[in-house]
């Protein structure tokens, strides 16, 4: 045991946990389907949880900083729809120069939130309450609820998601979820050992502070804001390579989903403390438990509930774990960090 | 210290709804001749007669501090419950007791997890919002249920005053009743004070927990009779009643000046911004717009809300300056420096 | 005055013609009489689905055709407000004292109060598409017969599978779809009743919700689930074209077909690429010409909603409202027919929309 904690550090408990509850989780479901051990369902489950994951990681930057964005489903339905409208006119260009283009329309999108958050100095959540509308709006109106349809994108986006990237055995790494491990991977890093990502997680912890160190929190925040809107806007080009058909509804509640999967994945909704691979774990959880609910062979009408239910009892169980193996582990830990038990908080 | 501040501020924002709301009503005269029409004024409350009520409840829950996303769920499963228990042969009346129980269990689960195992509300009330809506689906599959009593359909739907229907009565004395509640009663004074600084209050001697918990049960039970209210409305029930009515009534909520982050907030607030939405959507559907431009009229209308006032704010902290670079004069005593740092919801 | 003279003699000949309906054993068509002034609102089930702009596009026609000087509004709610939304601009309607609303009901039952508060008001009420209960409107325009949707559906199931048959599975659009639950049950009674059909299996019937994040991991469920599965059958446009996605994006084209309800302008990919060899489909463009044109002769007073009477609607010629043999005591006007899409008129179909 000792050997675990020297291993995993007090910082890194909270993605231990989620780990432990994943386990759990994949071992209860094993047992329950059958051929559920199949390179298949790693498959399966990689491809959908990659684009919460990716909208997840731009979330968790966001919600470090005190605030939260809830206009992500609306800027994904929107770049998703202009995307797939500018392509079927300008079939040649390049799938990184249309990556561009997708991420600085989120970022546009998410710059206006973070402005009028930060130097409007509105709450995130009544901001972005309003543009989620607002966003959603502007689609119908451009698309006048017209659809775009799978007919008249290039081949290569269509063929996106069956791409794979990496190959072991049958067990493949998809283009989406690469996408979504790259971008996680380069924020997990931009956060922790950045000056940026350290102040982020200063504005989190204490705006006062912060200030007082001469930390420029509204340039910050509308940062945090812009790749947010950034990686929801990639976020909307894959989710047009994923469906294909994309109407005004693109994506609608995607934003629920997104901050369940930071929330649960230990991401302080009061800012402040958590990771993006916790957001990542997150977002893992609930997608392993929605596609493995859909493996089962229960009655349709009671799947709601069992998914309710098993993130609740997920969240329980985490909150116990972390609650049991905190003191224990910070027993030998505080003496030589001192300055990190902020992270139980 | 706090008091004095707050009550100032929010007198402007209540002065700001009263303004945009007779804006709203002299635009909606002007739109459409039918405004006027006593059926139309009816209305205006009857079918958002059960958000209304809900709204009532979550200004608690918000000023509290917390939030509540699984109402509509509540809603849901009350009405099922009600429908279900109607089918299985109980009298209405014992059905509608029995939603209003299930709505105070639902209440209870979410404080109990919210407010004793410490797990945001946040996610508690997400999971609650799949996992009720859930139970409704198991209890209803995928029938409906209808041909209730006439006295239960016609409390939801015909006049009880002229085109006015019972239930716009129940909200009107839930209004005053939630009024007294939060602004004149201690357990309001409670409610702000846990808001404002949780730990201060506590130490204070304040039962933070048993507040919280009284104020997710009293939103599951104001949710469920809201739900059975959307029952007798409709005159049926399905498991996917109410889906998708929370972000508009959180969006009421904070319209009306109550801060997300709690602490503040009034009743009168709350009133106002509901009026104005009612009013505006009214306004829209008698010149047919749609929906979706609809939530955003009220999306522009929430940010510009927040936004104006600071940006007054800061013109007035701007403006003197400007003044004295562009005529030399100077103001010795200096421009009135509002408290900067403060805006309206934090 | 000469106008005003004209009209009068158009009156008195409808009568006449109205007289003789009732006398001959082959009744004269009732003609529309264009230009007079009727506010219609068209109400879709939501916006931002396919399929209710080209009803709206048909509508359209038919108002321009017989020059209705009054307004066509088109208005739908949100998804996330589907039947409160609906109720709201029937209720607005009622106010703005419209003469006729056209609308694709989201529910069967819950949308009566308004509906008969409409009709109490002398507003025509005709549902389209999607029905509510007989009492609360004038008629229902089908698309195509219910059953028949069954039967459509079983016999492209048959044409895949072929004599041999094999397992299917049916992704369907919310569990309370009326529409859907109704198709379903048609198809399921045929299953049993005929031994052509015998080696068909229908093995699950799973619910994307219209949703094509939900239907495209559905129909992925299904795969996984049943190794032997050969169609996923999705009467529902959003469905199909995500069901027949996710196909092409796991390279199961060759082994597990789609078929369904669907959009040829969504479809034709698909159909190309081999993941999709059929699927059925009426047009929504003649369904909302239709629905126009029958609302503006009952708002008219022209016609009246009564069985046996015989009417012309424009260039989609002779239709007569009938007893509707699936709700009791309802009235429908039959539309038909299906169109079923494969390779060969899919191609036809593109050449014509070029």
């Amino acid at each position: 045991m000792n050997k675990i904690r020297r291993w995993v550090p007090l910082q890194r408990l909270r993605e231990f946990s989620l780990v432990i509850i994943l386990i759990i989780v994949v071992l209860i479901f094993g047992n329950q389907i059958d051929n559920y051990y199949t390179p298949r369902t790693f498959n399966r489950i990689s491809s959908t949880v990659a684009l919460i994951t990716l909208v997840a990681v731009g979330q968790t930057l966001v919600v470090l900083t005190r605030n939260v964005d809830l206009s992500v489903g609306s800027v994904v339905g929107f770049t998703a729809y202009y995307v797939g409208r500018y392509v079927s006119k300008n079939e040649d260009i390049s799938p990184v120069m249309l990556a561009a283009l997708a991420m600085s329309i989120g970022a546009g999108m998410g710059l206006i939130n973070g402005l009028l958050v930060a130097y409007g100095r509105i709450p995130a959540i009544v901001v972005t309450l309003g543009t989620m509308a607002i966003y959603r709006g502007v689609l119908v109106e451009y698309s006048d609820s017209k659809s775009v349809a799978t007919r008249q994108l290039p081949d290569w986006i269509k063929e996106l998601p069956q791409e794979s990237i990496l190959k072991y055995g049958e067990y493949e790494l998809r283009a989406l979820p690469a996408i979504a491990l790259v971008a996680a991977i380069i924020f997990f890093f931009l956060l922790l050992y950045t000056s940026f990502g350290r102040r982020l997680y200063a504005i989190g912890s204490s705006p006062e502070a912060a200030n007082l160190a001469g930390i420029r929190a509204p340039r910050m925040v509308t940062l945090a804001f812009t790749l947010c809107g950034a990686m929801a806007g990639l976020g909307g080009m894959l989710y047009l390579a994923r469906f294909g058909t994309i109407t005004v509804d693109a994506a609608r509640g995607m934003e629920l989903q997104v901050v369940a999967a930071v929330v649960v994945g230990g991401v302080n909704i009061l800012g402040g403390s958590g990771t993006v691979l916790g957001a990542m774990l997150g977002a893992i959880l609930i997608g392993t438990i929605e596609q493995s609910l859909i493996r089962m062979n229960i009655n349709e009408f009671w799947k709601d509930a069992l998914l309710g239910l098993c993130i609740i009892i997920a969240v329980s169980v985490d909150r116990i774990l972390i609650n049991q193996l905190t003191p224990w582990w910070s027993r030998t830990e505080l003496q030589r960090m001192p300055e990190e038990h902020h992270a139980a908080a | 210290m706090q008091q004095p501040k707050r009550w100032a501020r929010l007198k402007n924002w209540e002065t700001l709804m009263f303004i945009i709301l007779c804006v709203v009503v002299v635009g909606n005269l002007r739109l459409s001749e039918h405004y006027l029409d006593l059926n139309n004024l009816a209305n205006i409350f009857h079918l958002s007669i059960e958000k209304s009520l809900v709204v009532l409840i979550m200004a608690f829950v918000i000023i509290n501090g917390e939030i509540d996303l699984s109402v509509a769920s509540v809603m849901g499963l009350a009405a099922t419950v009600l429908a279900e228990r109607y089918e299985a042969g109980w009298p209405i009346a014992a059905g509608f007791a029995m939603a209003l129980v299930v709505g105070l269990v639902c209440g209870l689960l979410n404080g109990l997890f919210a407010a004793y195992m410490g797990i945001p509300s946040l996610i508690v009330t997400l999971a609650g919002s799949i996992g009720y809506r859930g139970v409704a689906r198991i209890l209803l599959e995928d029938n409906s249920v209808g041909d209730f009593p006439n006295w239960f359909t016609s409390l939801g739907q015909d006049g009880l005053i002229g085109p006015f229907p019972a239930t716009i009565f129940v909200f009107l004395a839930l209004f005053i009743l939630g009024f007294v509640i939060l602004q004149y009663s201690v357990f309001g004074r409670y409610v702000y004070a846990i808001g404002n600084n949780r730990a201060a209050a506590e130490y204070a001697g304040i039962n933070a927990k048993q507040v919280k918990l009284t104020i997710f049960m009293a939103s599951g039970l104001i949710a469920a009779l809201a739900g059975a209210f959307y029952a007798a409305r409709l005159g049926n029930v399905r498991a996917n009643a109410a889906e998708g009515f929370e972000l508009d009534i959180i969006t009421i909520v904070l319209l009306g000046g109550v801060s997300i982050f709690g602490g503040t907030g009034t009743m009168i607030g709350v009133g106002l911004s509901l009026l104005v939405v009612l009013n505006l959507r009214n306004g829209m559907s008698l010149s047919n717009v749609d929906g979706n431009t609809q939530t955003s009229v009220i999306g522009i209308l929430l940010i510009l809300s927040v936004l104006v006032p600071n940006l007054f704010q800061l013109l007035q902290r701007l403006l003197p300056r400007v003044f004295s670079t562009i005529s030399g004069f100077t103001n010795k005593g200096g421009a009135p420096e509002p408290k900067s740092q403060v805006s309206i919801h934090q | 005055m000469r106008k005003l003279q004209l009209l009068m003699v158009a009156l008195v000949l409808l009568t006449l013609t109205g007289g003789l309906v009732q006398a001959q054993d082959d009744p004269e068509p009732i003609v529309a009489e264009p230009g007079i002034e009727l506010n219609m609102v068209l109400l879709p089930k939501t916006l931002g689905n396919a399929v209710f702009d080209e009803a709206h596009e048909g509508a359209i026609e038919a108002h321009e055709e017989l020059e209705n000087p009054g307004e066509l509004i088109f208005n739908a709610p949100t998804p996330d407000n589907a039947i409160p939304g609906q109720i709201e601009i029937i209720e607005a309607s009622i106010t703005q004292e419209v003469d006729a609303i056209m609308i694709s009901a989201n529910d069967y039952e819950q949308l009566l109060p308004s509906t008969t508060k409409a009709m109490e008001d002398d507003i025509t009420v005709v549902t389209w598409d999607s029905p509510v209960a007989p009492e609360g409107e004038d008629l229902f325009i089908a698309q195509v017969d219910f059953t028949e949707v069954g039967s459509v559906m079983a016999d492209m199931a048959l044409s895949i599978l072929g004599e041999d048959g094999g397992q299917f599975a049916i992704l369907s659009a919310t569990p309370d779809a009326s529409n859907q639950n109704a198709w379903i049950e048609a198809m399921q009674a045929l299953l049993e009743e005929d031994e052509m059909y015998a080696n068909l299996e229908l093995v699950d019937i799973v619910y994307g919700n219209d949703d094509p994040d939900d239907s495209y991991n559905e129909a992925l469920g299904l795969v996984d689930s049943y190794p032997d599965l050969e169609l996923i059958m999705a009467p529902t446009t959003v469905g199909i074209a995500a069901a027949a996605k996710a196909m092409q994006d796991e390279e199961l084209c060759g082994e597990i077909a789609v078929s369904g309800l669907g959009l040829p302008s969504e479809m034709q990919e698909f159909v190309e690429n081999g993941c999709s060899q059929e699927f059925a489909l009426w047009s929504f463009k003649d369904l909302g010409y239709l629905t126009y044109y029958v609302s503006y002769l009952l708002a008219s007073g022209a016609m009246e909603a009564e069985e046996g009477v015989v009417f012309e609607a424009g260039r989609m010629g002779e239709y007569t409202i009938e007893a509707d043999p699936n709700r009791e005591e309802g009235l429908r006007v039959l539309m038909g027919p299906f169109s079923v899409y494969n390779a060969e008129n899919l191609e036809e179909w593109a050449a014509e929309e070029e």
